[in-house]
């Protein structure tokens, strides 16, 4: 199994986030959060990976092998292969945005999904959409690489509705960020 | 977000009990407190129907019927109460669709009672039996307003409202053992926040009173240590300790033993607090067992799978092995050392799949000492801390299924009464 290069990730999010926002206390804390980086893995097993990947059906999770890229309604589309919880895209929203009167949290989890047409692996912020009840439609788990909460932003049970005037969870978008 | 067990899970539905059959004929001669409270009472009233029909028989014709006396009206009685929690007892979160937390009687099949809880509420319980504490997160507007956090006291008896600690921030996930863990006897409370940077809140129990915040960079999922404070996993595969009653806490990290990444270790573990034991499972398969104190020893891992006699899992694609998995994926029963866990045929990344057997393990052994198989996949395991325990298992449906752990006959099936985290009081 290839490993991936969380460092990478959170400076690519960084460089998005810093864009993106206002608001002080959030990002203190994301600062602080971001403290915690060094403690990533930064082993040379993830850095010898990251020079030539394997995109081989045989390198591939069962995720992945099944991942489609024509409807983003289905659980297997493949920008979700770590997302949780109802699609936007299925709540009044689209892949990437909120459906109206719902606010988009500018802090996520991540995930690294393999597009099947290009056979590239991409960054997906799986940004929620919050300040609405939970919509309840089309639930989906993904799992690629999906890890545990002593690794927050690659865990998908938590809330992160952080930075939004709401911290009530409604529905799930998957951000393109990059090629990972 | 956080994982949602039941799908469907509308509103109201999830105290309804279907048992198989009547709880009481399964289990004769062993009334829990509360069954005796309506046994009290259904033989008054038994008695009073049966004087009604004995004075029917009398006067013998229709007209009596509306000559006789009408029923009394029901009295004001006391409320119902509830004993301390008792080894049988099961709490059973009702996940992310309906708050709060329902206590069954495990003999029984019975519901006793509902713990009330705010979405995404942690429940704990106190050991000396008095209360149940609930760390949960409210608004003054419903979801919008001034955010509130707070550990909310409930008596544990009356389950009535004793009184609530305020307290900055707590993260919202649900669906976790080790978020709101109890220290010191039931005197000290820790409560894990994410805001996005990772803290523990330290309450006083005791006072009714906040102490103090402790940053906790990249670990998380608490283990009480008494007399050191607590333990966490951390993101680059190191145990921290942290001496959180210290005026300066001190935070020290094991070597790096696991990788957070690529073989993570389930946050919902065993522990054995009394002992201060931990058992850990990563998602392939690897068990270690660590011993918590000011300086921990972790030991060395071995496979679940060649515990078994299976061939042990990896991490490769393709690859088709048994694999631990689910939400709450481990129970750990003390008094044995055994521990159950839920196993599924699959590739890896499927650390969230439910489990078709449950496999009892015994750590110190090595040995995987039987095989369950389910009739639901499960992803939610506990076991109750009696001598003969019980397992309390859960899967999409929602069903909640007791069984006797040593047989895996199924005692009780309560239809939509999972869904969340399944706790078990310890014995007392």
């Amino acid at each position: 199994m290839k490993t991936f290069n969380p460092d990478a990730m959170g400076e690519k999010l960084l460089r998005r986030f810093a864009g993106g926002t206002s608001r002080r206390g959030i990002l203190s804390r994301l600062g602080l959060a971001l403290v915690a980086a060094p403690a990533f893995p930064l082993l040379p097993v993830s850095r010898a990976s990251a020079a030539k990947p394997d995109r081989s059906p045989e390198a591939k999770t069962t995720f992945a092998r099944n991942a489609q890229s024509t409807d983003d309604t289905k659980c297997t589309y493949w920008r979700y292969c770590a997302i949780d919880g109802s699609l936007c895209s299925c709540c009044g929203g689209t892949l990437n945005k909120c459906p109206p009167g719902s606010e988009h949290s500018p802090v996520s989890w991540v995930g690294t999904c393999i597009n099947p047409d290009d056979g590239r692996a991409y960054l997906i912020a799986y940004r929620d959409c919050c300040g609405k009840a939970y919509c309840m439609k089309c639930n989906c788990d993904g799992t690629d690489r999906e890890t545990q909460l002593y690794v927050p932003q690659l865990n998908n049970d938590v809330i992160w509705c952080f930075g939004t005037n709401s911290m009530e969870y409604h529905c799930s978008t998957a951000v393109l960020v990059g090629t990972a | 977000m956080p994982h949602i067990g039941t799908p469907s899970g509308g509103r109201g539905r999830a105290g309804r009990t279907n048992t198989k059959g009547p709880g009481t004929m399964k289990i004769p001669g062993k009334p829990s407190l509360s069954t005796k409270n309506w046994g009290a009472m259904n033989v008054a009233k038994a008695r009073k129907a049966a004087l009604a029909a004995a004075g029917l028989a009398l006067m013998g014709s229709a007209a009596a019927l509306h000559a006789s006396a009408p029923l009394p009206p029901d009295e004001e009685g006391e409320p119902i109460t509830l004993t301390a929690p008792k080894a049988n007892w099961v709490y059973v979160d009702r996940g992310f669709t309906v708050p709060g937390t329902v206590i069954y009687d495990s003999d029984t099949g019975k519901m006793l009672g509902l713990v009330e809880g705010s979405w995404l509420s942690d429940l704990a319980i106190d050991p000396n039996g008095k209360a149940y504490y609930v760390a949960e997160t409210m608004w003054t507007k419903g979801f919008r307003g001034t955010r509130q956090d707070m550990i909310t006291v409930y008596d544990a008896n009356s389950l009535f409202l004793k009184t609530e600690i305020a307290m900055p921030g707590r993260i919202l996930i649900g669906s976790r053992k080790h978020n709101f863990v109890l220290n010191d006897e039931g005197k000290t409370a820790y409560v894990y926040n994410l805001d996005p940077a990772s803290s523990v809140n330290v309450v006083d129990l005791a006072k009714g009173k906040f102490v103090k915040k402790i940053e906790l960079p990249g670990c998380a999922s608490l283990m009480p240590i008494h007399g050191v404070g607590f333990s966490a996993l951390c993101s680059d595969g190191s145990l921290a300790t942290v001496t959180a009653s210290a005026a300066k806490p001190v935070i020290t990290r094991s070597t790096p033993f696991f990788s957070a990444t690529n073989d993570p270790i389930f946050d919902n573990f065993g522990y054995d607090q009394a002992k201060k034991q931990a058992v850990f499972l990563t998602y392939t398969g690897q068990v270690y067992t660590a011993q918590l104190g000011a300086t921990p020893t972790i030991s060395e891992p071995f496979t679940i799978q060649a515990a078994a006699g299976v061939t042990p899992a990896d991490t490769k694609p393709l690859d088709v092995h048994w694999y631990p998995g689910g939400q709450q994926s481990m129970a750990l029963h003390l008094a044995s050392g055994h521990a159950f866990v839920l196993m599924h045929m699959g590739e890896y990344w499927t650390h969230k799949e439910a489990g078709t057997e449950v496999w009892e393990l015994d750590v110190a052994a090595k040995k995987v000492v039987k095989r369950i198989p389910l009739e639901e996949p499960a992803d939610h395991v506990a076991v109750t801390q009696e001598a003969n325990p019980k397992l309390i298992v859960s899967g999409d449906s929602g069903d909640l299924y007791i069984l006797d752990a040593e047989t895996g006959e199924e005692k009780h099936k309560l239809e939509k009464s999972g869904g969340g985290t399944i706790r078990t009081a310890e014995a007392k």
